[in-house]
């Protein structure tokens, strides 16, 4: 129960206990693992996600991101420290894309169903399919996964890359990071990752739940079909 | 190898002793925020700050050098202090727990109460504005947070003589301002 400021902040520094009894295991360093979240998103029923842990670069000193618009239309979005991500939205929208960008840190995700999925989103995967190792198996997956909407909208690539084109007028791209507040110590580690989906209208507030996979890097090889 | 610190080593680690300590020192820690902070949203973030520090430096805390309130005082005063030399924004933006965005419903209300019923504890703060700052932070943590004059001593890391000399030279400065009379400055005690 979560009924009063006392017990809200509670839960939020039990939260950063458990990220700190985590992060103390398994220290960061700069590699992608997008396989294994493939997986993860696969376990939440949000097939649709794009979900994969990027290295980041954090520094003091640098602004909290960086948007560029290129002349093709797309939008880089390079983070460098998890702060203000209404002024993300601001900007964003600025450009003439509505996102809800949401800040975790690594260990928490966003435990409900927020988005209400848009058409094309909606591949159709076994329990089997998600969680095989067979490469062709992956390939597969990652193919599906690359041919929805959201995947095409929201980007993982070079930061987070965002297509206007493919984001039609009242779909919200709803993206969540989520940093390891553990700064790296050159053993592999996940840095931070990234989830992107597009919703049908407004997405529903972020439910933080726990996400205790989420330091695990598996073995760090790129996903099949890359 | 290390011996097992008793005391607040473990709340660190261990979230139910960590719930404890927090269920016992919540109201102490935002009664002592209210009586130095005038806005609920500053409350709630320095709240949320003061409760990482202890994660961070439970640590410090050693059974034999004053009480448990007295350490938390400590670090509630020094996060604080720290939040008056950034600037509030920053202190947002740095901050792993924006306190402010826990706030719902009757929250804010509780919060502003809390403050309304400190204002006799800040009255008496204003009052003792004019002494040294060294005399000041001991006399606020005895007059006004009812810290007693060893524990005070602990919060602030310094020896208990020191801060009987401070102590005693603070009250006599008081007792010169008209309209400032001890009993004023009693009111916040508990």
């Amino acid at each position: 129960m979560n009924d009063t400021f006392e017990d809200r902040l509670l839960a939020e520094l039990k939260a950063e206990m458990a990220v700190r009894r985590q992060a103390r295991f398994v220290p960061a360093a700069r590699r992608t693992t997008g396989r294994r979240f493939f997986a993860a998103a696969g376990v939440l029923g949000v097939a649709a996600a794009t979900a994969v842990a990027v290295p980041m670069v954090i520094g003091s000193g640098t602004p909290a991101y960086a948007l560029t618009q290129h002349p093709d239309g797309t939008i880089n979005l390079k983070i460098h420290e998890l702060r203000d991500p209404d002024q993300v939205e601001k900007d964003l929208a600025k450009m003439g894309v509505t996102a809800d960008i949401t800040y975790l840190p690594l260990g928490k995700q966003c435990g409900n169903t927020r988005v209400t999925p848009v058409k094309g989103d909606d591949p159709s995967f076994t329990p089997e399919e998600l969680a095989s190792k067979d490469p062709v198996v992956e390939a597969s997956v990652r193919k599906k996964m690359e041919g929805t909407p959201s995947y095409k909208a929201i980007q993982p690539k070079d930061g987070i890359t965002i297509h206007p084109e493919y984001i039609k007028p009242g779909q919200v791209a709803v993206i969540e990071v989520a940093e390891n507040q553990v700064k790296p110590t050159g053993k592999p580690g996940v840095e931070w990752q990234m989830r992107g989906q597009l919703s049908d209208g407004p997405a529903k507030p972020c439910q933080v739940a726990d996400q205790p996979d989420a330091f695990e890097v598996g073995d760090a090889t790129p996903p099949p079909g890359s | 190898m290390r011996l097992k610190q008793k005391g607040l080593a473990d709340i660190a680690d261990d979230p139910e002793a960590f719930e404890v300590f927090y269920r016992r020192h919540f109201e102490a820690v935002t009664r002592f925020l209210a009586r130095r902070v005038g806005d609920p949203h500053t409350v709630a973030d320095l709240t949320a700050e003061v409760f990482l520090a202890v994660l961070d430096s439970a640590h410090t805390y050693r059974p034999g050098k004053g009480s448990e309130i007295a350490w938390l005082y400590g670090v509630t005063r020094n996060t604080l202090l720290a939040e008056r030399r950034r600037s509030a924004r920053e202190l947002r933006a740095n901050s792993r727990i924006a306190g402010r965005r826990l706030l719902q419903g009757d929250d804010i209300a509780r919060l502003e109460e809390r403050i309304d019923a400190e204002s006799p504890a800040r009255r008496a703060m204003d009052a003792m504005a004019g002494l040294p700052e060294n005399e000041r932070a001991l006399m606020e943590l005895v007059a006004v947070d009812g810290l007693s004059p060893a524990e005070a001593a602990a919060a602030l890391g310094i020896r208990q003589g020191t801060a009987r000399v401070r102590l005693h030279r603070a009250r006599r400065a008081l007792q010169k301002i008209p309209g400032v009379v001890p009993p004023l400055v009693m009111e916040g005690q508990r």
